[in-house]
């Protein structure tokens, strides 16, 4: 059976094809190819991580933003309150203030009053004197004439001064 | 313009059947006597290997090929393998008929006995084991320019289809198995898987660039399997020649009687006979079942009619294609097995101390 029996021409060209083909391919071939398809799956490897990370940074980021917003909201109900309080504050300090400044007007005017009333109680009483004065003269004058026209004339005086006041 | 492409095929197919139905009929009107069919004979010329290169349509012209031979005084012969068609002589040489080298250069010496001389010459299969390193040198390296200019875009059409390749065979199964030593061994068994592959494939190709039966031949796929066996043996580590001669088994196994070193060293030698054996059988039994298959036309002519053999046809012309589009699928599980076992073999040669 000639198919059975290995030829030594065909071995021998097969051995020195072989060899020149895998010299060939080994030392231009076979590293760069694998170097550079490690390489590629590496970079699609990363490019995978890279792509889920930032992924998971944005949905991170819209619950952030939704944090912060609802703290923004928080912050802004407090000092709205705050703001109300101390609005309030003021006016009732204005009030109370006003209401003090009011008292003390009312007590100074009163004081005032009070001294003018003495004042004039005095000027009266000074007046008075010197209208009892005037009438006594007056009196003291006509004596002599008739007493009960003095008497009269007294009364007179009298209620002179009083519509005077 | 499917329908086109249909209609055009249909044609060709029919001007091939009467070119042929014409041709046997003017070969019948020469010869004048009905040439008797020898399946034998037509299986073992397909199968086997020529010192010229069929053409399609015809049976006596060839593509010729150079011949190398060393005659017996120690003298080179180099010449066309169109001087010994049709059994011609040329400088004392001449194809045997018959014999112990039949088909093969031999020289006819001076007393009329025939010499078998040393015969390097580039034979059909030779010729198309330079076709195939070339093609797979072309296309790797096709791979290679695509990585080279175009960095890291994904390569397209053929050549995305090599890479695949190259990666099924390389981050598949070469790296789980290697490890950290896959890019010292990785380029060997690469180059061993494709040029394996494109032997097998071009050997199903039925015209020129193919048709040679190339891993369907023991002298190709024996220099495979040895050059695994050296390379197994050659770079195996001091533990694995240990386990050769002083495995680990009680010592009833191996001292007296060394049973275990000879199981273990006949190991050595059957794993690329294995190896060598699986290839050359699967390509040259799916080859021969092929012939075989077309061949029904002409025994079940022969035996019952014409008209019977014709009968075959559609059938015959149905299960070789099957059978061709099986081996398309052979070819590329027996280069992978190949690949993947001589991986095996290289690694087991890599053992280090059991981790204890």
């Amino acid at each position: 059976m000639e198919l059975f029996k290995p030829e030594f021409g065909l071995a021998f060209w097969m051995f020195i094809a072989f060899l020149c083909l895998f010299g060939i391919l080994a030392k231009w071939a076979w590293p760069f190819i694998i170097k550079s398809m490690e390489e590629r799956a590496d970079l699609i490897d990363k490019g995978v991580a890279y792509a889920q990370e930032a992924k998971s940074h944005l949905d991170n980021a819209k619950a952030e933003a939704d944090k912060l917003i609802a703290e923004a909201r928080n912050e802004q109900a407090d000092i709205l309150r705050e703001a109300a309080k101390m609005r309030n504050e003021l006016i009732e300090k204005a009030h109370s203030e006003a209401a003090d400044e009011a008292k003390k007007v009312t007590e100074a005017a009163q004081v005032s009053l009070e001294q003018a009333r003495k004042e004039a109680e005095k000027q009266l009483r000074t007046q008075v004197g010197d209208l009892a004065l005037q009438i006594a003269e007056k009196v003291i004058r006509r004596n002599i004439a008739n007493d009960d026209a003095q008497r009269a004339l007294v009364d007179q005086y009298l209620s002179e001064v009083e519509a005077k006041n | 313009m499917k329908k086109a492409i249909t209609a055009i095929i249909a044609v060709v197919i029919i001007a091939l059947m009467a070119m042929g139905y014409a041709d046997t009929a003017a070969h019948r009107a020469h010869s004048g006597a009905e040439t008797e069919v020898d399946p034998q004979e037509i299986i073992f010329e397909h199968l086997g290997d020529a010192y010229g290169w069929e053409v399609p349509f015809n049976h006596s012209k060839r593509i010729p090929l150079p011949i190398i031979v060393r005659a017996q005084d120690g003298s080179w012969h180099a010449f066309m393998s169109s001087n010994l068609e049709g059994g011609a002589q040329y400088n004392g040489f001449q194809i045997a008929k018959g014999g112990d080298y039949n088909n093969k250069v031999v020289q006819i010496l001076p007393d009329g006995s025939q010499y078998r001389p040393l015969d390097l010459s580039i034979t059909k299969n030779v010729a198309g084991i330079f076709i195939a390193a070339l093609l797979v040198l072309i296309m790797v390296f096709k791979v290679r320019n695509w990585y080279k200019k175009n960095g890291m875009k994904a390569p397209r059409r053929f050549t995305a289809a090599l890479e695949l390749v190259v990666d099924f065979v390389y981050t598949d199964t070469i790296r789980p198995i290697m490890g950290k030593e896959a890019p010292k061994y990785g380029p060997y068994l690469l180059t061993v898987f494709f040029f394996i592959l494109t032997m097998n494939l071009l050997g199903l190709i039925v015209i020129f660039p193919g048709g040679a039966n190339l891993t369907g031949n023991l002298a190709v796929t024996a220099v495979l399997a040895v050059i695994t066996f050296l390379v197994t043996n050659l770079t195996g580590t001091k533990h694995y020649w240990k386990e050769m001669f002083w495995p680990d088994v009680p010592t009833a196994l191996k001292c007296p009687v060394p049973l275990m070193q000879v199981i273990e060293l006949f190991g050595i030698f059957t794993k690329p006979i294995a190896l060598m054996i699986r290839l050359f059988a699967n390509m040259m039994g799916g080859h021969m079942v092929v012939i075989v298959f077309m061949l029904l036309i002409f025994i079940f002519g022969s035996m019952f009619g014409t008209a019977v053999g014709g009968a075959m046809t559609p059938l015959s012309v149905a299960l070789s294609l099957f059978m061709l589009l099986l081996d398309v699928l052979v070819s590329f599980i027996q280069a992978y097995v190949f690949t993947i076992l001589s991986t095996m073999f290289i690694s087991m040669a890599h053992v280090h101390e059991h981790a204890e």
